[in-house]
């Protein structure tokens, strides 16, 4: 891997194809040693978005680039970028080996890595197999070992756990933050907050072409704070809590809105009211994810 | 580094696709069975009056007859197979989405056409080299037992035999330049072998009944045959060298138009 550090970098992208406006003045960064997820429903512009950054769709408007410069303009590609964009991108007749060797040869890249990088994502014993045989998962793995051929500082995935097993989705949450901590920028696309939700330390969020929200993924985690208490007096516990916060009642449960955990917790101690159980609620992202791209700009 | 010229590493990988699928050898299957055919068939019947007042061809005593049987026969039973190998070098990438990773690999698609031709080239003179012997073997034992001599030492027949080859081997070039501007690999082919088979077929016999041979030695088939040089009833050939240069130039005309149009072009 070469020096770490290489920035993306999506500044005013536009991509018209025809009538259909499908970026509209995009604008983000990426940055290096973190796993940045690339979130949006179907047909928000991902796809279109990356293979702008890739040099394969020129783009209406605007630029994307690696480290500043265009991706063919980059002097040996493979070696900076690799990419997996679908899973489909192999001829079924061609074994995963043959497939592989016939990509470092064209990037320059030393052939015998090829056997190496096959055990690296898992497919040691299939490598002389034809791809038509393979399974979705196994083509993912496929195209993962395609993009880390060139050992590149910048990778770049778009649906990568699609067609992976619950096994392969942890295979792959694992790897990727291995890569982002040997200091590589990872970008990785999914319509599912919750598949990348335990992977990213980053988020870009887009819907219907434009930016709704970019930043850290603790971020996103903004909803009302609430606790949860069971208690066996329910009307005590109000009493303590007196009218500063907002209480509801939920599955049996007091919803106590306004107040950490230690609050609460100190108030029923002091007014002497049973506590059975307290906890903060959980923030459902998956549902901050949805309102956020289903209102457009809302959340931003 | 020039950003127009082929890296040799990038020609190993454009054989190397060939290599890793099955189509080039069943292709290969393909021309050895049609160049015996035609081989064949073409030294049975020279000679032989066809009836309906049509005038035989040449008896294989002449050294017309004998550049058909194995010149002529090498060509035709192996230029079809290469100009599909050509075709599909180009449109199988985009059939199977591999253009993806290959425009990725090599963001310079002029470098990646220029790399195909090379590796094409090899394969094409291989086509045309196993025409040539099925052919020289075929065409040889019916020769030999309809009595005749073998021939093989007639007048301008092995300049005929390796011009052949090389027509073959230009071949696979004219199927890359249609496959760059036809990138259905269906279509490709079809319209292809349509154009090659019956519209240039046509085209000839209508220009020649038309005294217009002018025309029809410049269409592709004709200037092949100027390389293998057979002696035609029908119409004049371009001089072997002209004839060349001309299918060469179908070649790159039809790439270079393949390639304006798609240098630039989406890959979605």
């Amino acid at each position: 891997m070469g020096q770490a550090g290489h920035r993306i970098d999506v500044v005013g992208l536009t991509k018209r194809f025809g009538a259909v406006t499908a970026l509209d003045d995009l604008t983000f960064s990426v940055r290096p040693g973190v796993v940045t997820g690339f979130l949006g429903p179907n047909g928000a512009g991902k796809t279109t978005t990356l293979r702008c950054l890739l040099g394969l769709v020129q783009p209406t408007a605007g630029t994307a680039t690696i480290d500043g410069r265009r991706y063919r303009d980059l002097p040996d590609p493979l070696r900076t970028v690799g990419a997996a964009l679908e899973a489909a991108s192999f001829h079924p007749g061609r074994s995963a080996r043959a497939h592989l060797q016939v990509m470092a040869l064209a990037a320059g890249v030393d052939v015998g890595r090829v056997d190496q990088l096959l055990a690296q994502v898992g497919l040691a014993e299939f490598g002389g197999r034809r791809v038509g045989g393979f399974s979705l998962g196994m083509r993912q793995r496929l195209a993962l070992a395609q993009a880390l051929l060139g050992d590149p500082p910048v990778l770049i995935l778009d649906e990568p756990a699609n067609g992976l097993d619950p096994a392969g989705i942890a295979w792959l949450r694992g790897f990727l933050r291995s890569l982002a901590a040997e200091g590589r920028t990872v970008l990785v696309s999914s319509h599912v907050l919750s598949e990348v939700q335990q992977t990213v330390d980053d988020v870009v969020v887009i819907t219907r072409g434009t930016l709704v929200r970019q930043g850290a993924l603790t971020e996103l985690d903004a909803g009302p704070t609430a606790v949860l208490v069971r208690t066996p007096t329910p009307e005590a516990l109000r009493d303590a809590l007196g009218t500063s916060y907002d209480v509801s009642e939920l599955d049996g449960r007091l919803r106590v809105v306004g107040g950490s955990t230690d609050e609460v917790g100190h108030l029923a101690h002091t007014h002497g009211v049973e506590l059975h159980e307290l906890a903060a609620e959980a923030s459902d992202l998956e549902q901050v994810f949805l309102a956020m791209t289903t209102e457009g700009e809302v959340v931003r | 580094m020039s950003t127009t010229t082929a890296k040799p590493a990038l020609v190993r990988s454009e054989l190397r696709k060939i290599t890793s699928t099955r189509l080039w050898w069943g292709l290969l299957i393909g021309v050895a069975i049609y160049t015996a055919i035609s081989a064949g068939a073409s030294a049975a019947f020279a000679g032989v009056d066809p009836g309906g007042g049509q005038p035989p061809s040449p008896p294989l005593d002449t050294p017309e007859a004998i550049r058909t049987v194995y010149a002529s026969a090498a060509f035709s039973g192996a230029y079809i197979f290469a100009m599909i190998l050509g075709i599909t070098g180009m449109t199988g990438e985009y059939r199977y989405q591999t253009i993806t990773p290959t425009f990725l690999a090599v963001p310079r698609r002029v470098r990646i056409v220029l790399s195909k031709m090379a590796a094409h080239i090899g394969y094409g003179l291989a086509y045309g080299a196993v025409g040539a012997v099925v052919a020289l073997v075929v065409g040889g034992i019916v020769i030999s037992i309809r009595g005749f001599d073998l021939g093989y030492g007639t007048d301008r027949l092995w300049p005929s035999i390796l011009l052949g080859v090389v027509a073959v081997a230009i071949w696979t070039l004219v199927g890359l330049g249609i496959g760059t501007l036809i990138r259905n690999q269906i279509a490709a082919i079809l319209v292809a072998v349509f154009v090659v088979f019956l519209v240039e077929g046509i085209a000839t016999a209508i220009l020649a009944a038309t005294d217009l041979d002018s025309v029809a030695k410049w269409l592709p088939t004709n200037a092949s045959a100027a390389l293998t040089s057979p002696g035609s009833s029908q119409l004049e050939y371009l001089p072997w060298w002209a004839g060349g240069l001309v299918l060469l130039g179908y070649a790159v005309v039809l790439g270079g138009i393949g390639l304006l149009l798609s240098s630039r072009r989406d890959v979605t």
